[in-house]
């Protein structure tokens, strides 16, 4: 290793006081590159295994990597390289296959044909089936429908006394009667509507009662439901929870969980009575996922009927989310057996609800074919287009064979057709027709399959024009699953799933309990609800606004003052102190330390997720140790000390200042000036994309910075695409991603016409080319 | 089973459930049997009482003669022990005939509640473990008695509810266990598996074929995808036949379709039940089993007899109504009928790895909520047992005076190795065990 630097420095010396120093020497970028980087970065910067196995790419300006380079490359001789050579060979890696632009020119992206990912996959199942029932109203929030009735001995229903809307069910009337006309000692009260499920996930539900009372949710309504006598022998559905028979007067409680869709309405039902026991008390609760237990809100209860969903609850392997959004490439062993198991247990659902679901009773003298319509109908909408007749014969009349039940039939035909590979791989390459669009649309918008109306368009031709498209992407849009997914989005963008499992140190944050994290994140929610679904959607206007929804118990913690009214309002804040997003205490407290505040974490989030830049895996995992610094030293004074090497400032000379900007909030995200008796200092230097430098002051700093850089709006529009349409950006023309934008900033930063913008182009992606002559 | 109960079923079955569901867990399907000396349990339940001077032997001891009700079990008089003077003592809340079932298996008082009869106070749920599960329970704490099951809880024209009068088998306090009266949903509970199976087998060609052919259109990458996948469709068809190929030691009978749970299919349902119920036995799915026909205050329509009227209503008349008497006597011969075709099929099958038959080694046990229907007495309440899995001295019929029944279950207990001093009630319980054997 001795000959190439006496040979550097030499040709130093020789090229002195020249002004194109490659061109001088005679040696280029890719030359130099090649003499002294190969060895360990390969050819294309692909790395080389034992020596650097990581590919080089990022999104560093050519200055600064120029910059990196002096300082650090080759490895331990650094020296080796510098000044014009530094930047000779930045140049060339940044061209060559370093940026964003150089490895989307490299390895054009295409449209990769993928499996549905597990989200796709449940929303799926429950529209197959869907769309079998008479469609109900959406269900609107409100409470649920109640009835009370007196009783009279066995007779639980003897005379109505009222109706009204309960906006929640925890009740506890002693030793009283419930309202007037009604006597204390027996009673019943029937509540029905709808549960509105706000997220995907586990849902717990908690009934508890001294009395006597039945639970149903997702159950549709059958005859003898109305529990009107004890010896009654209708044949009800089965309840979720049954605490029918009280017990010495005793409180019960009796729990069950279910898994419910985001964004989806359930039926709901609550039976009560109370007959001779000493009090009358009963307390509806749940748990949905990310909460507490609480008694469910309005919000969240409707006094509206739904239909059932069938719903498939198998836990699935989690999707690949690698490159930053799920994608559906994973095919394995234990995918392949939990997609076969959901298959046979939603088969063996429908089964229980054949009947209400086919339209054919047991005694149907036109069963056989009603059910086999029934069945070609679940074929079809499970392929998303009308089958050929040699495809109905083999996938559905074959089964129906003399000997075999028909029900056994259609338990097989929903069988072939769940795991059939028109069903599991949405969009199959090949040339897309006006069905292809149609599923896309709904995949898209939806996760889910396409509707009767879609459907409808694509048998007319009617899904051809970016217009006739964008009406239906309009229509679509507006309704909760579409709504569901785009929630779905900013949970993302925004890491809410990381929130799960905080907890903080309670003598540090008194107060600050698991109740308190789920409003705060209600309150980020319901900020993001409100910007998008308001008239201008701006983007910008998360960065930026200065009132955030808050209740009674977050403004108490937060020390601002009380919102006027019950529930979310919105409070205002001091603008120079907090903006938008970035300040949200629920984002502070997710990236922050059980104590402390994490700089770092937040320099991460901002870095990636706001600011649209790309970020390598540390090279190594460096835990921070709290303890192993001088105690009596600051964060931010702590993480400078921590990262200071230049390894690590590659990096962190990004992360850094981002972090450090939020440095006035705590590990809960109340405001602060002063971190371990020292006043706290925001205020650092960042280096731009674009290679510009800025003074960062604080948060509104960071959000004006993040709501006017175009590099920042464009990882926004790449991010949503992403979540969107599930593909990488560049597969659907190379200026994908700059035609968004174009258009996005021409709207105003229009949120919702981005998503519709997002989602027609991709829905035509590759069939502009392909029109077939309209009809 | 409703379909929650079928999701737990499923859920633990674990990851591979779909295709390798009888790899473990099913003792029958490890061929060789293990050594002898199973112990089975049949309770069997009818309800209104009977009518005791055509039910009970007049005569005490070995020589004795089957009465009206009880010639059914002819073929079986020698393993026969009828035992009469045993009365359900258990007071407090609730109804007579609350009392009469919920306290038949479980010999303890139901909890103060909000159900209320046609008189007395209202009640809830037993307010103790009924005694098929504490022998389930026991069995299936070791691991040489262990089945899969333990225990098949059976109905016939149960209705749908659920209150003191429609359950008689309890795992705890307050913990009613419902009877499946759907001979399908049994079968499904059975061997659903094997169904989904055969399921499963005549799709997976077909979506092989269907991966194979999309796959010949797409680039290399998206083919290796799909491709893979096929893979997996083929190696779970390979399995799932190699699964198959395993045969239960007895098969699974054939089930004719279409019967219901309505009152005119009562006769249909009955025999499908017994067949299962059989069937789950030889294949040592289950060691105690109940059976409950209709529920406490059954108002079944025995049609097929010619009695229109409803069992209940008829329970009511005097005894000096002939007709309605008959009736009666009819009904309760039909339910013994039942009985008698069950050990009929126990006895048909030999013993696995043991001496005799399966009856020789399973005791059927016929109960009743009431003594007699018009007096609402639980003054000696009928039991019959047939069979050989207690041990107990058969052939003969016995008399006691004004005994509580809860010793009648310590004596079951005892002879399952289960030594317990006190079976519900423990006031029920003094001077222990009936001496039986």
């Amino acid at each position: 290793m001795r000959r190439p630097v006496l040979f550097r420095r030499l040709l130093i010396l020789l090229t002195a006081g020249c002004g194109f120093v490659a061109a001088c020497a005679g040696e280029s970028g890719e030359a130099i590159y090649r003499r002294l980087c190969v060895e360990c970065h390969g050819e294309r910067g692909e790395g080389v295994a034992g020596k650097y196995d990581e590919t080089l790419h990022g999104d560093r300006p050519v200055d600064s990597l120029a910059r990196l380079i002096e300082r650090t490359m080759p490895e331990e001789k650094p020296e080796l390289c510098v000044g014009p050579d530094a930047t000779a060979v930045a140049q060339y890696i940044f061209d060559a296959f370093y940026s964003p632009a150089a490895r989307a020119r490299n390895r054009p992206a295409r449209v990769d044909v993928v499996r549905l990912t597990n989200r796709q996959f449940r929303e799926s199942v429950a529209d197959l089936f869907g769309e079998f029932l008479p469609p109900l109203p959406p269900a609107a929030p409100g409470g649920l429908r109640a009835v009370l009735y007196q009783s009279k001995g066995m007779n639980k229903k003897d005379r109505e006394v009222l109706a009204r809307t309960d906006a929640a069910v925890d009740f506890n009337w002693g030793t009283n009667s419930p309202v007037d006309g009604i006597t204390a000692d027996q009673f019943s009260i029937a509540w029905s509507g709808s549960l509105i499920a706000p997220h995907s996930g586990m849902y717990e539900f908690r009934l508890r009662t001294p009395n006597g009372a039945r639970l149903y949710i997702n159950e549709a309504l059958r005859a003898g439901d109305s529990n009107r006598r004890d010896d009654s022998d209708a044949r009800r559905a089965p309840a979720l929870i049954d605490l029918w028979v009280s017990s010495g007067g005793m409180t019960r409680e009796g729990v069950a969980r279910l898994h419910l869709l985001g964004g989806r309405t359930y039926p709901l039902r609550l039976d009560y009575f109370k007959f001779k026991e000493t009090n009358a008390a009963i307390t509806l609760e749940w748990r949905p996922p990310h909460g507490v237990w609480s008694v469910p809100d309005a919000v969240h209860l409707s006094p509206d009927p739904s239909q059932p969903l069938v719903v498939a609850a198998t836990a699935l392997p989690p999707d690949d989310g690698s490159l930053g959004y799920e994608r559906g490439t994973a095919v394995s062993k234990s995918w392949h057996e939990a997609v076969t198991r959901d298959a046979l247990e939603v088969s063996d659902e429908v089964m229980t609800r054949l009947d209400l679901l086919s339209g054919s009773g047991a005694r149907d003298p036109r069963r056989s074919e009603r059910l086999h319509a029934f069945a070609t109908a679940v074929a079809e909408r499970a392929a998303r287009r009308p089958l050929t007749p040699e495809l109905v014969a083999s996938r559905v009349t074959g089964f129906f064979t003399p000997g075999l039940p028909p029900e056994t039939a259609v338990k097989r035909v929903m069988l072939r057709a769940l795991t059939a590979p028109q069903f599991l791989y949405p969009d199959l390459g090949g040339v897309p027709d006006d069905f292809t669009v149609a599923s896309r649309l709904a995949l898209f918008l939806q996760d889910s399959l396409p509707d009767a109306s879609l459907i409808g368009a694509a048998t007319r031709g009617a899904l051809r024009s970016p217009e006739q498209v964008r009406e239906h992407v309009r229509r679509l849009l507006a309704t909760p699953p579409a709504r569901a997914k785009l929630r779905g989005f900013f949970e993302h963008w925004l890491s809410m799933e990381e929130a799960d499992d905080i907890s903080k140190d309670e003598r540090a944050f008194p107060g600050f309990d698991a109740a308190l994290l789920s409003d705060l994140r209600r309150s980020l929610e319901l900020l993001v609800e409100e910007v998008v679904w308001s008239e201008r959607s701006d983007y910008r206007e998360l960065l930026l606004a200065d009132s955030v929804p808050f209740n009674a118990r977050l403004a108490a913690f937060y020390g601002v003052p009380p919102p006027e009214g019950a529930g979310f309002q919105r409070v205002r804040f001091d603008p120079a102190q907090r903006a938008g997003v970035l300040t949200h205490p629920f984002l502070l407290t997710t990236f922050a330390y059980h104590r402390s505040s994490s700089p770092i974490h937040r320099g991460v989030f901002l870095t990636r997720n706001v600011l649209g830049r790309f970020l390598k895996p540390p090279p190594m995992a460096i835990e921070f140790m709290d303890d192993r610094f001088d105690p009596s030293l600051t964060m931010r004074e702590k993480v400078t000390e921590l990262t200071r090497k230049d390894a690590c400032m590659g990096c962190h000379a990004t992360i850094n200042p981002l972090g450090f900007s939020l440095e006035n909030f705590d590990a809960v995200g109340r405001f602060r000036t002063v971190d371990n008796a020292k006043p706290v200092d925001a205020v650092s230097e960042y280096l731009t994309a674009d290679g510009e430098r800025l003074l960062l002051r604080g948060p509104r700093d960071v959000a004006a910075h993040a709501a006017s850089s175009d590099e920042a709006r464009r990882g926004f529009v790449r991010q949503l695409f992403q979540h969107t349409v599930q593909q990488a950006p560049a597969a659907y023309g190379p200026d994908t991603l700059a035609r968004l934008d174009r258009g996005f900033l021409e709207s105003g930063c229009h949120i919702r016409q981005l998503v519709e913008s997002i989602v027609t182009l991709a829905a035509l992606h590759g069939y502009e080319t392909h029109l077939p002559p309209a009809p | 089973m409703n379909l929650l109960q079928r999701r737990q079923f499923l859920g633990r079955l674990g990851l591979s459930a779909a295709v390798m569901p009888f790899l473990g867990g099913l003792p029958s399907l490890a061929t060789p049997t293990a050594s002898g000396g199973r112990q089975r349990m049949i309770f069997i339940f009818t309800p209104n009482g009977t009518v005791p001077p055509h039910f009970w032997p007049e005569a005490a001891g070995a020589d004795f003669q089957l009465p009206r009700i009880l010639t059914p079990l002819e073929p079986f008089k020698s393993r026969t022990l009828t035992v009469k003077g045993l009365c359900n003592r258990v007071r407090g809340d609730g109804d007579g005939h609350m009392r009469g079932m919920s306290c038949l298996l479980t010999g303890i008082e139901l909890f103060p509640g909000n159900i209320q009869g046609g008189s007395d106070t209202p009640a809830g749920w037993a307010s103790g473990i009924s005694i098929d599960q504490e022998l389930k329970n026991h069995l299936q704490s070791r691991e040489e008695t262990r089945t899969r099951f333990g225990s098949l809880e059976l109905g016939v024209a149960v209705p749908h509810r659920a209150d003191p009068w429609t359950r008689w088998t309890y795992a705890g306090p307050n913990q009613p266990v419902a009877p499946v009266d759907d001979p399908y949903l049994l079968f499904e509970k059975l061997y659903g598996r094997m169904k989904d199976q055969e399921s499963l087998g005549s799709v997976l060609d077909g979506v092989h074929q269907d991966l194979r052919r999309v796959a010949t259109q797409l680039t290399a990458e998206d083919r290796d995808r799909l491709e893979q996948h096929a893979t997996l469709v083929r190696e779970m068809e390979a399995e799932l036949k190699s699964v198959r190929e395993q045969k239960l030691e007895h098969p699974e009978p054939v089930l004719e379709p279409g019967a219901g749970t309505e009152n005119d299919d009562m006769p249909r349902v009955a025999a499908m039940q017994s067949d299962l119920l059989v069937n789950a036995f030889a294949n040592d799915l289950a060691r105690i089993a109940s059976v409950q026909f209709t529920n406490s205050v059954g108002q079944a329509r025995l049609r097929w007899l010619g009695i229109e009227e409803g069992h209940h209503s008829l329970s009511h008349d005097p005894d000096l109504n002939e007709s309605s008497q008959e009736k009666l006597v009819k009904i309760n011969v039909w339910f013994c009928e039942q009985i008698a075709a069950l050990a009929r099929k126990l006895d048909a099958i030999p013993e696995p790895g043991g001496s005799g038959s399966l009856l020789d080694h399973t005791t059927i046990l016929w109960t009743n909520e009431l003594g007699k229907g018009n007096s609402h007495t639980h003054e000696n309440i009928p039991f019959v047992l047939v069979g050989g899995g207690l041990g107990f001295q058969t052939g003969r019929s016995l008399h006691l005076e004004h005994t509580p029944h809860n010793r009648l279950w310590l004596s079951l207990a005892h002879a399952f190795g289960r030594d317990l001093k006190t079976f519900g009630n423990p006031r029920l319980c003094e001077a222990g065990p009936l001496a039986l054997g």
